[in-house]
């Protein structure tokens, strides 16, 4: 694919934010963090504010409406935010900004973010990319959990429990969410909620107990998978009360 | 009629009475289902229809921008269940820890006209009501169509009497409804109490007040409710609080009653006259705290409420300027 060439570096000065359109119609808000340049989506993920109308102090991006944060280099969301920023790599020649790839969902999710790039290579070596029209069921109650999958597209709805006392379990529509995650907990794990495409998806499938093999290869990296882990079932425990 | 919501992380039931709108029913149930001013301006409220069928009582609100109606979308606090429904609804939602809020009927008394377009009045209520401070009702007149949201202006447990104000807006129907006549008596129906921008001494940090106009109800609050609790004699409490002309200016009196805050009126458009009862200065009022203010945002929680032009610039200087985190601001664009 031809380069796609998104803005002159002299557009964006630095510590400023510019919204633009990429060569072929993507587009995206460039920041400029202190002379480096980073592109992620123009809008807000919680309601579709222009971000390029955003407060940016050269490190943290805090949108006006609802005052979510992110910090810009990562895509990372921070204090009140409920969603990381879509990241467009980009890449300087000659005074020019160019989109230099795309960004892998495993990177963007809350468990994997911002980790060592030689971890998250490890484990996209693991990942194998699949699609689900919609309705397809991915497991249900009981199913031996050994994969857990990270959200490309689409969405993803969860049912806690079987037939008639089936309740809604919440569902996953964000770019890089990681659902199925009982795979990576110890012992022979078995779904407690049935996964259903809501709509055609497109997933990553990863091996738990390989996942687990990388992290422990890295126990840097490893303890903070697991640190994330533990809040986000936390988030799930704290709120499943009475109904 | 029954309503099922599916969230982010789980699920919720519960029953909506008639007319009750999805998102007041919700509330009502104790169930945390996100918004900000409930009436149909903010946008926050959005949920997906799943099955079922509504009726939106406000094609035109202003939120519905922030709406994808082919898509199903719509705002809870506009829409009425016409059959059972499912929605969904892109939030992690939670059950509230207490406070469910609920309807709420009540009797207008001692409407009085504080400046040339600000009035006061007050809601005696059928029922006792907990609140609290920086928290606001919906109102809605007879035969006015919609709610508007204020902020309670005092504090009281188990109040009987809501006191509030209200600015003057052409074409607003409860304003001209409130202004057009004396409505000393009239019944009113409310909802409440609702908002999250809420002060409690348990804080146990500095304050800052930042208020535009009529945004200084639920800060006259936050004085009423610091006073009782002593929280003076433990922390800083500054109030900033902005209007355009001397002509404009109310509650003067009542804010001298905490000599222990530190005060300063703003005024945009005119310079202040010699010898004011309280410190007065020129400048839009975001300007004039980031003057006094420099220096002082150690352990400090800030509260702003106005017009939303004027909520803006203040948290943009709460934010680079005295580099406040963002849950030590508190704020309301809806007062």
């Amino acid at each position: 694919m031809a380069k796609r060439m998104v803005c002159r570096v002299g557009d964006v000065p630095e510590n400023t934010l510019k919204e633009c359109e990429a060569e072929g119609g993507l587009k995206l808000v460039v920041a400029n963090a202190g002379g480096e340049f980073f592109g992620f989506q123009p809008q807000c993920p919680h309601q579709d504010v222009p971000l390029c109308e955003g407060l940016f102090d050269g490190t943290t991006l805090t949108c006006h409406m609802h005052l979510w944060q992110w910090d810009v280099r990562s895509g990372a969301p921070q204090g009140l935010a409920e969603a990381p920023l879509q990241k467009y790599p980009l890449s300087v020649e000659d005074g020019a900004l160019y989109l230099a790839g795309d960004d892998s969902p495993l990177g963007m999710g809350e468990l994997f973010n911002g980790l060592d790039s030689g971890v998250l290579e490890n484990l996209a070596q693991l990942a194998k990319r699949e699609q689900h029209a919609a309705g397809a069921l991915l497991y249900r109650p009981g199913d031996p959990a050994e994969d857990f999958f990270v959200l490309d597209s689409g969405q993803v709805e969860f049912l806690v429990g079987r037939g008639d006392r089936a309740a809604p379990g919440g569902f996953m529509l964000k770019k890089g969410e990681v659902f199925g995650w009982a795979a990576l907990l110890e012992g022979t794990p078995q779904r407690i909620a049935s996964a259903r495409c809501v709509e055609a998806s497109a997933l990553l499938r990863i091996n738990g107990k390989s996942a687990l093999r990388v992290l422990e290869g890295d126990p840097a990296s490893g303890f903070v998978v697991m640190r994330r882990l533990a809040a986000l079932i936390a988030r799930y425990l704290a709120s499943s009360g009475a109904r | 009629m029954r309503i099922q919501v599916n969230a982010r992380n789980r699920g919720f039931e519960f029953d909506a009475r008639a007319r009750e709108s999805v998102l007041y029913a919700g509330l009502r149930a104790g169930i945390d289902l996100p918004y900000e001013c409930a009436t149909g301006t903010c946008g926050t409220c959005k949920a997906r229809l799943v099955s079922g069928r509504l009726h939106d009582g406000w094609r035109e609100a202003p939120g519905r921008k922030f709406v994808k109606p082919e898509q199903g979308e719509f705002l809870m606090c506009q829409c009425v269940a016409e059959s059972d429904v499912t929605l969904q609804v892109p939030k992690f939602i939670n059950a509230m820890d207490s406070g469910a809020p609920d309807a709420r009927a009540g009797t207008v008394r001692s409407p009085r006209m504080l400046t040339h377009d600000v009035i006061s009045f007050s809601v005696e209520l059928e029922r006792p009501c907990d609140f609290d401070a920086g928290q606001f009702m919906v109102l809605a007149a007879p035969g006015v169509a919609g709610y508007r949201g204020y902020s309670m202006v005092n504090y009281a447990r188990g109040a009987r009497r809501l006191s509030f104000i209200a600015k003057k807006k052409p074409g607003g129907g409860f304003s001209d409804w409130l202004f057009g006549a004396d409505r000393n008596g009239a019944r009113l129906e409310g909802f409440g109490p609702l908002g999250k921008a809420t002060f409690d001494p348990s804080l146990g940090k500095n304050v800052l007040l930042i208020a535009g106009g009529s945004g200084i109800a639920g800060m006259m609050s936050i004085l009423a409710r610091a006073a009782e609790a002593k929280y003076f004699d433990r922390h800083q409490v500054w109030v900033f609080f902005g209007v355009r002309t001397m002509r404009d200016v109310f509650f003067l009196d009542e804010l001298r009653a905490y000599p222990k805050a530190d005060i300063t009126l703003a005024l945009s458009e005119e310079d202040p006259p010699a010898n004011t009862p309280l410190r007065f200065e020129r400048g839009p009022v975001h300007e004039v705290a980031k003057r006094r203010m420099a220096g002082k945002y150690q352990d400090v929680r800030a509260y702003v409420a106005g017009p939303p032009p004027a909520v803006d610039a203040a948290i943009r200087v709460l934010l680079l300027d005295a580099k406040l985190t963002t849950d030590n601001i508190r704020y309301d664009k809806y007062s």
